[in-house]
């Protein structure tokens, strides 16, 4: 049981692995490290796979489109220009990108305020009726959103959502729950009941156990499902693409594929709009790298 | 008023069921209702009894759809697995320059599936791509071809996910005492049956785990696909959600693409059974009951 | 507090928190999208880098005149653009405006009941009636009443070609099939791709089939399909002009790779500019598009054009066009601005300023009496040309995808490309969609 919560969920309670301190080479006793020839050469292949097209996708952002079309993509741009962002930048892409950052922060607050109550209910056994929804949420694990996108759609219209942010937010964030919960419950049922049990003799009551023990006790998982649930929703795609229409709704995943079109035969512009949308996730990842790979592990980094 | 019982009422778990209900068990209905009907997006859906379920029975394109769903699921998880495991393994080392390196292999988690898949394309491009600049590599048309294309798409998701895959691996590898190696070596065993003997059956429940994932994320897949082919050459890459995105959203016939979606909710709903079985999260919750 | 009560107040608490967020949400959504209810009219458009600029100012300039109210462009992607209007029309939030092609896929909307008729409209304004080209103005005629107006530059669909390719290949631009059969045979034996195709998606293959079964058929045969015609797929035009198309595909006239070509990142265009590719059929909006893209190319005049190659005994006129008529704007029915909306139509769309930006574009405005005005731009001999053939076309036949219904002409995309492919036989492309 042990070993299959530890590897389901590896970063809730302990924080997350690449996080621990290198162990230090040659330990009392260290086994003699020889050189794994096999997953070495696969590891240096990855490597190469992962470096080329992410070199190309920088270096042909900063090609003017003629050195684009005449130069092998795998030299080095010949008179490097920041045209490309320029055009981007003056194309909406702030738009899109605060849009962006409004829905992801939008679907995780509405997460965590929903699921935070939930999964202590569910953790503390509120009841069989909060235990069968637990399960039925379950079941909407596996479920993949694109198969709800017409009723959502139709949802949405009727709720006169259609092209807000809104839109976008509310079905992404219910289609987060699952996960959610699942994290949030886990977490908390790892607390000891005695701990729970030690509060209820102090006569606090349910609402003071959340603010004193819940909320504390569950803080990585909150930052783990936090992380998921913010990823999920920036890199949204399809709720966007349906849900909304006008320029000033555009999400940045929707406008990546719209510069496309608007674009046309600029590709290196493309190519610039692609690393501009990576550079947030990437500064996330410089300062809080420990975090964001916990988000991933830990929810079912789908 | 009782102060022993002091659990938290169901009520906390009302906003949570409210919102999952409207949100995604409504929808889940109202898709079921909508496959009865013949709505073309106009006005407001119309009964149209099981015509669209008849016309499912008989329809080759949503079989070839729904095969080549379960082709993508299965070879993405055949390929994912092994490069995963060898190279989360290899990452639980203590190579020198693991730190920097792993660091690197993750890096494909920060792009976003569009910006991936827009990548790609670009880097796959049949005329000013990276592979048409490349010996051997270019005699190929990635894309287009519709032998080929399948594979393509994989090694994409492949590209996208096994970082992920291989930061699991990782984590359960160092989970591992050290102790067991040691002794093992003392006992003679070399790395491969060390690696068959101890690594293997200790990473079990994560090969479940991360197969499970694999599986509901090609069964998911959406917008790479989406993006990078269309679903083409012709058909060759159209998966069944795919299918039913385009019956709905370029053919407008909502009222057909939603039987389409029934059936993969239905398949949806079939997989997340067994993901909570083969986890354990059952086991977990029956477990826990009575606390 | 009891503990109960206390319970109760932290669930609609966090209820209210929810509820909090998603008015924080909400009202932080950008203003002015969305659409009707508004009392600015929304007019949506396909996107165009060279003529959004154009149908901006045309908007603010009404705008600034206008006493009935304001109007607002919205602009879209090709393919996001129809999966929109067509959602966006069935609701709340349906544009005042909307840019469409006419044709069958006007007959959706208006069938729907979701197009007012501007059949009065052009009573009432007998001038404005005969600004436009009849022949394209009819292009939104639906049982003899009006739908819509031309907004844009009139679009055939021209067989473009790289002279310097040509010539080097001792090839020389075809009249008729047969000579273009010829052309492809030599354009291959020099190495180069005689024909560019950007076939990632199936519209620029549909440009190929449409205008041979023209040629082959004449303009009765999309009529009877178009209908819904008992037999209309199996007419033995259609076979014959799929026969002819595979026997082209199947000599290599698109090379290896065009299925993997996307025009939408400027494949096609592109490899035609650089002198890897002999001939492509294109709208007409291509020569701005390599304007903007290659001008070397274009200025050098090394980019040539000619009309579709007659088929020889084909019923189909060599005059005839295929391609998009001209875009137009249609009048929604839910419209809350149709005051508005009427005036910017009766007064912007034949504005001098508006027509001589289009034309300054490379348009070629689908107005009457505006040759002399094309003779005097830089692309003269380009425009002129365009002008004269819409003028003189005997039938000037919709994109075939635009006019269709939306489920046929997807289907109808779906076989070509397979069929593009190798694997679809005509005969079975033939009995797909008659199935």
């Amino acid at each position: 049981m042990t070993v299959t919560r530890t590897a389901t969920l590896p970063a809730a309670p302990a924080g997350p692995p690449v996080a621990r301190p290198p162990r230090r080479r040659g330990r009392a006793g260290g086994r003699r490290e020889r050189p794994n020839w096999l997953a070495g050469v696969l590891a240096t292949g990855w490597l190469v796979l992962v470096a080329v097209p992410l070199y190309y996708l920088v270096a042909a952002s900063f090609r003017t489109r003629q050195d684009y079309l005449s130069t092998s993509p795998l030299k080095p741009p010949s008179a490097p220009t920041v045209e490309n962002y320029v055009t981007v930048l003056q194309g909406g892409f702030t738009t899109y990108l605060l849009n962006t950052v409004i829905v992801t922060v939008g679907t995780v607050l509405i997460v965590l305020a929903v699921t935070v109550p939930a999964a202590y209910a569910v953790a503390r056994n509120a009841g069989p009726l909060v235990q069968r929804m637990f399960s039925l949420m379950l079941i909407g694990l596996a479920i993949p959103a694109q198969a709800t996108i017409i009723p959502v759609y139709l949802l949405i219209t009727q709720l006169r959502l259609y092209d807000t942010l809104l839109a976008i937010i509310l079905p992404t964030a219910a289609f987060a729950l699952p996960v959610a919960m699942l994290v949030l419950t886990n977490s908390l049922r790892d607390v000891p009941k005695e701990l729970y049990e030690a509060q209820t003799l102090d006569g606090a009551g349910p609402l003071a156990v959340l603010r004193h023990l819940v909320l504390p006790l569950a803080k990585p998982a909150i930052t783990t499902v936090s992380v998921f649930t913010a990823l999920n929703a920036w890199n949204g795609f399809l709720f966007p693409l349906v849900l909304t229409q006008s320029q000033s709704t555009r999400v940045l995943t929707l406008g990546l594929w719209d510069f496309q079109g608007q674009f046309g035969t600029n590709v290196p512009g493309l190519l610039a709009a692609v690393t501009l949308s990576v550079v947030p996730i990437f500064v996330l990842y410089l300062i809080g790298r420990r975090y964001l790979l916990s988000g991933l592990t830990a929810g079912f980094g789908k | 008023m009782r102060t022993g019982q002091q659990r938290p009422s169901a009520w906390y778990a009302a906003p949570a069921l409210l919102f999952f209900g409207l949100f995604a068990v409504l929808p889940m209905v109202l898709v079921v209702y909508l496959s009865f009907t013949d709505w073309d997006g106009f006005g407001f859906p119309q009964p149209s009894g099981a015509e669209n379920w008849s016309r499912l029975v008989q329809d080759g394109e949503a079989r070839d759809a729904l095969w080549l769903t379960l082709v993508l699921m299965v070879l993405s998880w055949a390929v994912q697995t092994p490069v995963a495991l060898l190279i989360g393994v290899w990452a639980a080392g203590r190579q020198r320059n693991r730190a920097v390196l792993s660091s690197l292999f993750f890096l494909p988690l920060l792009l976003s599936t569009a910006a991936i898949a827009l990548l790609w394309r670009s880097v796959l491009d049949p005329n000013f791509g990276v592979t048409q600049s490349l010996p051997f590599l270019d005699r190929f048309n990635f894309l287009g071809n519709t032998e080929i294309v399948i594979y393509t798409v994989v090694f994409v998701i492949t590209w996208q996910y096994v970082p992920f895959h291989t930061l699991l691996y990782q984590a359960a590898a160092r989970s591992i005492p050290v102790s067991l190696y040691e002794a093992a070596t003392i006992d003679g065993a070399g790395r491969y049956k060390q690696f068959f003997t101890i690594t293997l059956p200790l990473l079990k429940y994560t090969v479940i785990t991360s197969t499970v994932l694999m599986l509901v994320g090609s069964f998911t897949t959406f917008d790479t696909i989406l993006i990078l082919t269309g679903g083409g050459p012709g058909t060759t890459t159209r998966i069944a959600p795919l299918y039913m995105y385009i019956t709905g959203f370029s053919g407008f016939e909502f009222g057909y693409a939603s039987a389409i979606a029934v059936l993969l909710l239905a398949l949806g709903a079939g997989l997340s059974l067994v993901v909570t079985r083969a986890t354990g999260f059952r086991d977990m919750q029956s477990q826990q009951e009575g606390v | 507090m009891t503990p109960r009560r206390l319970t109760r107040v932290a669930a609609s608490a966090s209820t209210l928190v929810l509820l909090g967020s998603l008015v924080a949400c909400g009202s932080s959504g950008p203003s002015g999208s969305g659409g009707g209810g508004g009392d600015t009219a929304q007019v949506w458009a396909l996107q165009d880098t060279n003529l959004n600029p154009i149908e901006e100012a045309s908007i603010e300039r009404f705008n600034e005149q206008s006493e009935a109210g304001d109007a607002e462009l919205a602009t879209f992607g090709n393919d996001p653009y129809k999966q929109r209007l067509r959602t966006a029309i069935g609701s709340p939030q349906a544009p005042d405006l909307f840019f469409n092609w006419g044709g069958g896929n006007l007959k959706e909307y208006v069938d729907a009941g979701k197009v007012e008729d501007l059949t009065p409209l052009l009573d009432e304004n007998p001038e404005l009636k005969d600004a436009f080209l009849p022949s394209v103005l009819a292009g939104a005629q639906l049982d003899g009443q009006y739908y819509g107006l031309p907004m844009r530059g009139m679009q055939p669909v021209v067989l473009f070609y790289n002279e310097q390719v040509l010539d080097a290949a001792g090839v020389s631009v075809p009249t008729t099939w047969n000579e273009l059969l010829t052309a492809v045979d030599g354009l291959e034996a020099a190495g180069v791709t005689p024909i560019a195709l950007a076939g990632n998606q199936a519209w620029t293959e549909l440009m190929w089939a449409e205008y041979l079964l023209d040629r082959v058929g004449g303009p009765e045969v999309f009529q009877n399909i178009r209908d819904g015609k008992e037999g209309g797929w199996s007419q033995p035009e259609v076979l014959e002009a799929m026969t002819m198309l595979e026997d082209l595909i199947d000599r290599g006239a698109f090379g290896s790779d065009f299925a993997s070509v996307g025009y939408d990142v400027g494949g096609a265009s592109t490899i035609l500019a650089q002198g890897d590719a002999g001939f492509h059929l294109m709208g007409s909006w291509e020569y701005t598009n390599q304007l903007g893209q290659s001008p070397d190319f274009v200025t050098t005049g090394d980019l040539g054009w000619t009309a579709f190659p007659a088929v020889e005994g084909g019923a189909g006129d060599p005059s005839n066009l295929v391609g998009n008529v001209s875009n137009f704007y249609s009048l929604t029915t839910d419209s809350t601005n149709k005051e508005t909306a009427r005036e910017y139509l009766s007064t912007a769309l034949t504005d001098d300023q508006y027509i001589a930006d289009l034309i300054a574009a490379g348009d070629v405005p689908p107005v009457t009496g505006v040759r002399d005005q094309l003779e005097q731009t830089e692309n003269a001999d380009y425009s002129t040309w365009i002008y004269d053939q819409t003028v003189e076309a005997e039938n000037f036949q919709l994109s075939w995808d635009q006019d269709l219904a939306a489920d046929e002409a997807t289907e109808m995309l779906e076989q070509l490309s397979l069929f593009f492919l190798g694997e679809q036989t005509p005969q079975g492309f033939v009995d797909a969609m008659a199935g």
